[in-house]
């Protein structure tokens, strides 16, 4: 059975659509990440353009944050003052990165920053995250430390607010410093930022990690929103049949996503989460150094 | 299974006779004149199998290298292909190809008739890739067209041999030729080809139009036309559907 997609119009599978978004939907309930870095890839791979596929991934992990961070809500682990003040960094932070990727465009080196980029970051955070929890799980499989020397460095910045959910008193700077990194890497990379902000709100702002992924779904929200609404007003790649269809499997798998990650330590979710960052980290070296190009390009001029 | 709309093809069709065109050169395609025509078909799409369905008749049927080739074309745009080599990267541009490109044809056709022929009769999907003048004698042509022709395959435009004949009496014959399901609304048509002896001698050509109706209609005009609309309605159905996906993993 088929249906076809009004602005990618093409024709698809629907129960592949909906296992894609179960996929997709359960990470992010259990990571705390929108899952764009997977769903995107996954879609193209699929046959959908690559202008919808991008497009369309936002509304669908809209659905499925709200979906997922309903589940952290009721256990009262979302911090909506520290995700605020991340988000207002993330779109600053997103406006300058699409300036710095306007200048890469214009000397031709774009693609190759991003994909070192990718690599470089993708990397490092998947390897000491993965170090790190390895670590725990050999202790009390908790979260990390909190006295260490940045968090040290930290505690002397200016500006200073409780975070009553997050068991935190600390400047607001680091947090909206964070978000407009995340969020300029975001815009430049062209994804969520998701799987950067987890690891930064655990080991350099010191959140718990059960904190974390309801607070990043938090900030995923309002993201994911802002850049639908932007695709689908001035773009017009958002293509709804295909977003309807990823959110079926997307909210129910969001659900689980989130009750599994109750059953885990918080050093197995961490443990869990390292090996995906570093997958698609291997998954991009592969793309770039091993995997064959298509030698032909086609497209119609119309 | 979701049906999203339906097309309406209006054709007058098709075949007959063509006895004089057997004196005719090659060169000067005969048209078939009409004795066969039906009113309206109408085709339901439901994107499993959507099929175009003509009616035509061979003239001597008896003859037994008769046989006919069907054709569904359209519509027609410029594409642009880029090849990677080692030296970089190499552009045509085909001003005008078919995006849909499918063709069915009798098994004595495609035993009796040669590959010249069939490009001559305008069925051969190569040749309806057309460069631009100043790419028109490139010694690769050959190779853009061929690559050109396999990307369409692989995203299932261009097909071959997707069509089904049957025989009634006095020559006539039922051809059925399948409609790639992600085509693209537009200009079409529809050519029916009489074969004899490996020649050309008769043929007939009906145009449609392939519309878009029902929702995939107002989503698209939506999209295009009323963007600030469509961005609204995109971020509320996420928010909807999220909500919902919350308030069942509540209960």
């Amino acid at each position: 059975m088929l249906i076809h997609l009004p602005i990618a119009q093409i024709a698809v599978d629907p129960l592949i659509l909906v296992a894609i978004g179960t996929l997709v939907g359960f990470l992010s309930g259990l990571f705390g990440v929108g899952g764009g870095f997977l769903l995107t890839p996954l879609l193209i791979f699929y046959g959908i353009p690559a202008a919808v596929a991008v497009s369309t991934q936002a509304n669908q992990i809209l659905a499925t944050s709200i979906a997922g961070v309903s589940a952290h809500w009721r256990d009262r682990q979302v911090d909506t003052r520290l995700g605020t003040l991340m988000l207002m960094g993330g779109l600053a932070g997103s406006t300058v990165g699409v300036g710095v990727f306007s200048i890469l465009k214009a000397f031709g080196v774009v693609d190759a920053t991003i994909s070192f980029l990718y690599i470089i970051f993708l990397g490092v955070i998947g390897g000491l995250m993965a170090w790190e929890s390895v670590g725990a799980l050999r202790t009390t499989g908790g979260d990390p430390g909190r006295r260490t020397r940045i968090r040290a460095w930290m505690r002397g910045l200016p500006m200073k607010r409780r975070f009553p959910r997050s068991g935190l008193y600390i400047s607001i700077i680091p947090p909206i410093g964070i978000g407009f990194f995340v969020g300029m890497l975001a815009a430049i990379l062209g994804v969520g930022g998701g799987f950067i902000l987890a690891p930064a709100m655990v080991y350099l702002l010191g959140v718990p990690t059960r904190v974390m992924v309801g607070t990043s779904l938090f900030q995923i929200i309002f993201l994911t929103a802002y850049v639908t609404f932007l695709q689908a007003t001035f773009n017009g790649t958002v293509d709804l049949v295909l977003a309807a269809v990823l959110m079926l499997g997307g909210v129910v798998g969001a659900r689980y996503g989130a009750i599994a990650g109750r059953r885990l330590k918080a050093a197995q979710v961490r443990l869990l989460l390292a090996l995906l960052v570093l997958g698609i980290a291997g998954r991009l070296v592969y793309e770039l150094f091993v995997a064959p190009q298509p030698e032909y390009r086609l497209e119609e001029t119309l | 299974m979701t049906r999203i709309g339906c097309l309406l093809v209006t054709t007058t069709l098709l075949t007959a006779t063509a006895a004089e065109a057997q004196r005719r050169q090659d060169a000067e395609r005969p048209i078939m004149a009409a004795g066969i025509a039906q009113d309206v078909i109408e085709v339901e799409v439901n994107y499993n199998d959507s099929r175009i369905i003509v009616f035509a008749a061979t003239p001597q049927p008896e003859n037994p290298t008769s046989g006919i080739a069907v054709a569904l074309v359209g519509p027609i745009v410029p594409h642009r292909m880029t090849h990677r080599t080692a030296s970089g990267e190499e552009r045509i541009e085909f001003v005008g190809a078919p995006q849909v490109f499918a063709i069915g044809a009798e098994p004595v056709v495609t035993a009796s008739v040669s590959p010249e022929t069939m490009i001559e009769a305008g069925l051969n999907a190569q040749a309806t890739a057309l460069p631009r003048v100043d790419q028109l004698l490139s010694p690769k042509l050959l190779s853009w067209r061929e690559a050109f022709v396999d990307l369409k395959m692989e995203r299932g435009l261009y097909t071959f041999g997707d069509a089904d004949f049957k025989h009634f009496e006095g020559g006539l014959r039922r051809a059925s030729i399948g409609l790639p399901v992600n085509a693209p609304p537009g200009e079409y048509s529809v050519r029916a080809v009489a074969f004899r002896d490996g020649r050309v001698v008769g043929e007939a050509r009906q145009n449609f139009t392939l519309a878009r109706t029902g929702l995939d209609e107002t989503l698209f005009d939506l999209s295009r036309q009323h963007g600030l609309i469509y961005g609204f309605v995109a971020v509320l159905l996420g928010a909807v559907a999220g909500g919902i996906g919350a308030w069942f993993g509540r209960r």
